[in-house]
């Protein structure tokens, strides 16, 4: 089947800076996928270069088969919702829906008649029925965002951007309006393309996540994927506390290797499927939730380790120790969530295990 | 705390309160040959508004002021919005802005005497209409009536439009214009429909002000004006002067006062009111 969103080796550059590079991915219909990076990851700009509202250096955009990269902005079925909100501040909360409909572009598709129905439709889906004559300086925050999403939505396009919209929002705001969008998604079935730099955000309402570094896509794959395997060290730290520590590859067979450490120590890892050669330097990861403390309880095939405990911290539900290990300078974190642990004090020698399926060998 | 208040309020009161205290005081009262008699009637402000000369003077200002301010306007409308929207770079932003603000500062008289050099029998453009023997003789309907007179006015007070109106283009957000964009508008819906109507108020307080300032001009008139167009000012410096009526004079003064500070306000409440909270 036809995605409904190509992007082929896109780039943008802004004079000397190189705003998106060589980013290539495709999006099929009624996806969610977000683009998930920091500041100036560059995916801002590649939600822009789909809207239209900035054109690539080279590359280009594929929309249902159909090579739009030269069609303009106003000719795109695809409807952003921005930041700002960008809500016409001359115009009632029913204007401002009923704008992407009563212009000419759109005589066609919307009779005069039927506007008055769809606004209100809506409108009514974003819970602001009785708001319909108020002015966008009378709104909350929150409201505001709701009538950019409705006027977003009224002209039905096949693909809906957002460019970080719930950034302006206070944090519970922030989680019931995400709840709002995922199941606006589930119910309209349309394509949903979401830009935030929120690694919960994007993990908790995507369908698929391409994470965006220095200009480039890293990976796209399911938050799942992309928590269990990350493809790189880059991808790995941007999700979760993930510990990336150096060594070197003593033993390897084809199910399980044995890494040294460079601080000292050694790991019993999970071989990845390309294999490994003895002797590589590898750099192996580990997710703060997956060490274990209690030894009686634990299985056999567990790597136990030491460490002398630099910080620890008393998260509520948990305990977080920063730990290093033999003479390595780098800390990691280890989180204890069932209470493992004898809580040990600072400069305390902490013992913790995990195990070898658990431990993450990462290309370079 | 009054210490500090008392010079500038004590400046306030002689050179503001007091004088107009004393025009008031003119005003009610009445002029015998050559000697003031004091009075307590409104029979200036009625004559003012009632008889001849006055009447049609007070009509031609007011024509002549809205000419210059709908005239300011439409000019500096294209220039404000190619600053706001067409100027890629700050630098062409800052020249052309220099362009417009520049010439303000140069002397009014100056100007106004540049338009007779321009306009007048001798000026430039009859001399080069002779020059090109596309006329015999000089052209002289190009000065000294109330066309002259309105042109000098718009040259005068486009630059303050252009700043009026330019600031108001400039608050409005790039993201409007984009979203209406990736709504579907063509750029002249995206015109009409947004940028115009969050434009209105700052043609607005341009105009309001142009015409304030427009009405009660003298310099104009008296240079390229003639004796077709005496605008209220011009009155009042007669009256001053050789028909020597100070109290008619001084009523003139505080009707002109009056008007230009309740459109003031008018501009200013209506700023409040109509402005858009962007």
């Amino acid at each position: 089947m036809n995605p409904v969103l190509e992007l082929r080796h896109l780039s943008k550059s802004f004079g000397q800076f190189e705003a998106v590079r060589d980013v290539s991915l495709s999006v099929a219909e009624g996806e969610f996928l977000t683009l998930l990076g920091a500041s100036g990851s560059g995916k801002t700009t590649t939600l822009r270069l789909i809207a239209g509202l900035e054109m690539p250096t080279s590359g280009t955009i594929h929309f249902a088969g159909a090579d739009i990269t030269d069609v303009p902005p106003t000719h795109r079925d695809m409807r952003l919702v921005f930041q700002d909100f960008a809500l016409f501040p001359n115009l009632s909360v029913y204007d401002n829906v009923a704008f992407g409909l009563r212009l000419k572009i759109s005589r066609a598709r919307f009779p005069r008649g039927e506007i008055d129905q769809r606004v209100k439709r809506y409108v009514e889906l974003v819970h602001l029925g009785d708001q319909l004559h108020k002015m966008p300086h009378q709104l909350s925050g929150g409201q505001k965002q709701r009538v950019a999403l409705a006027r977003a939505l009224v002209t039905e396009p096949r693909v809906v951007l957002f460019d970080e919209p719930l950034g302006s929002l206070d944090a519970s705001l922030r989680k019931a309006m995400q709840v709002e969008i995922k199941r606006m998604h589930r119910d309209l079935g349309r394509t949903f393309i979401y830009v935030t730099h929120d690694q919960d955000e994007a993990m908790t309402m995507s369908d698929k996540v391409a994470v965006m570094q220095h200009s480039q896509l890293l990976q796209l794959a399911t938050p799942e994927e992309i928590y269990r395997h990350p493809s790189s060290a880059a991808v790995a730290r941007f999700i979760g506390a993930a510990n990336i520590l150096d060594g070197e590859v003593e033993t390897a067979s084809a199910g399980e290797s044995l890494i040294r450490l460079q601080g000292g120590g050694a790991l019993r890892a999970a071989t990845p499927p390309g294999g490994l050669g003895a002797g590589a330097r590898v750099q192996v990861m580990m997710r703060a939730e997956h060490f274990v403390f209690d030894r009686a309880d634990a299985g056999p095939d567990i790597n136990w380790l030491s460490g002398r405990v630099m910080e620890r911290l008393f998260l509520g539900r948990s305990m977080e120790y920063q730990v290093r290990i033999g003479h390595s300078q780098e800390t990691i974190s280890l989180l204890d969530q069932r209470q493992q642990s004898v809580p040990v004090a600072r400069d305390g020698a902490l013992e913790f295990g995990i195990h070898p399926g658990d431990v993450r060998v990462l290309a370079e | 705390m009054w210490f500090w208040l008392a010079p500038p309020l004590a400046w306030f009161g002689v050179f503001m309160i007091l004088p107009y205290c004393l025009l008031l005081y003119y005003s009610a009262g009445s002029v015998d040959y050559m000697t003031f008699k004091p009075g307590m009637s409104a029979a200036n402000f009625i004559r003012l508004v009632t008889t001849e000369p006055y009447l049609g003077v007070l009509l031609k200002s007011a024509k002549l002021g809205a000419i210059a301010a709908l005239g300011s306007a439409i000019l500096a409308y294209p220039l404000a919005f190619c600053l706001a929207f067409h100027t890629r770079s700050e630098r062409r932003k800052f020249q052309i802005y220099l362009l417009v603000i520049v010439p303000w500062w140069a002397s009014y008289l100056v100007k106004a005497y540049a338009w007779k050099t321009i306009l007048g029998t001798e000026g430039i453009i009859n001399q080069a209409l002779l020059a090109l023997r596309i006329i015999d003789h000089p052209i002289t309907s190009l000065i000294y009536n109330q066309t002259s007179v309105a042109l000098v006015l718009i040259y005068i007070f486009t630059p303050f439009a252009v700043l009026s109106i330019y600031a108001s283009l400039e608050r409005i957000p790039a993201s409007l214009i984009e979203a209406a964009t990736n709504l579907g508008a063509s750029s002249w819906e995206t015109f009409y429909r947004i940028i115009w109507p969050l434009s209105i108020p700052g043609v607005i307080a341009g105009a309001i002000i142009t015409f304030s300032l427009s009405f009660g001009d003298f310099v104009a008139p008296a240079l390229v004006g003639g004796a077709d167009a005496v605008m209220i000012s011009n009155i009042v410096i007669n009256l001053l002067g050789v028909a020597f009526d100070w109290p008619m004079a001084a009523a003139i003064g505080i009707v002109v006062i009056a008007l230009g500070l309740s459109l003031i306000s008018l501009s200013s409440h209506l700023e409040e009111k109509g402005a858009v909270r962007l």
